[in-house]
């Protein structure tokens, strides 16, 4: 089972789907879009453990990173 | 003789009230310290919040020690910041428990030497906030010194 983490102000929301399953990765290709084009940025682990930003869906990832786009504090 | 009595007194029960004053001061200081430091106010008056807000919190707080590599979960744990190294430039950055005004830049010694500030835009919990700063140092440096704005850092870490 794959997960998509989106942070949100409840701390994250995620979105589990079967990444065997073609519709459940087409809805999860949609939400990677939807979500970038919003203006977050995608980020899965490594196996080392390493952060890595990804531009384009990965459907082999087990659990991708969302989160809002950067602003000066 | 009375007049010197009554001032010796009243001196006596000013400073009795100024170390009472400054150990509530102190007090208020180390409570503050561990609370987490910002409440989206449109929540401050709705009953339940202030559950709703921990668990959230905790969530955050959660998701951000999954991600922490074993190190920065250690030095986290044990002293509310954790160290990340720049993916550009290799310079170290120290992420401080907060949602704003956290970062700062370290010189060759491990001293703060500036102090940075940049957030994921909307309201984050704290966890949520540190991680995607920590992400967006290790992989996207140069856009994140962009973005930040930068402030003088005079934090005194020796209390750490």
């Amino acid at each position: 089972m794959a997960t998509q983490i989106v942070m949100d102000r409840t701390g994250d929301t995620r979105h589990n789907f079967d990444a065997k399953n073609a519709d459940a990765l087409l809805k999860a290709e949609e939400r990677f879009r939807e979500l970038t084009g919003a203006g977050f940025t995608a980020a899965v682990r490594t196996a080392s453990g390493e952060a890595v930003v990804k531009r384009t869906f990965d459907p082999t990832a087990d659990e991708t990173l969302f989160f809002p786009r950067l602003v000066g504090g | 003789m009375f007049r010197q009595l009554l001032r010796n007194v009243k001196d006596r029960f000013r400073l009795l009230l100024l170390s009472e004053r400054g150990r509530r001061a102190r007090a208020l200081h180390d409570r503050s310290r561990r609370q987490p430091d910002r409440i989206d106010p449109s929540l401050r008056f709705v009953s339940g919040f202030r559950h709703a807000y921990f668990e959230s919190e905790a969530r955050g707080l959660e998701l951000l020690k999954e991600w922490l590599s074993p190190e920065q979960f250690a030095q986290y744990d044990a002293k509310c910041y954790f160290e990340v190294t720049g993916c550009h430039s290799g310079k170290r950055y120290r992420i401080c428990h907060g949602t704003s005004m956290n970062i700062y830049e370290l010189d060759g010694a491990g001293r703060p030497r500036v102090g940075l500030c940049f957030v994921p835009k909307g309201y984050l919990v704290s966890g949520d906030v540190m991680l995607a700063q920590k992400i967006a140092l290790e992989t996207d440096e140069r856009r994140a010194l962009t973005v930040a704005n930068r402030f003088f850092s005079c934090f005194d870490y020796s209390s750490y």
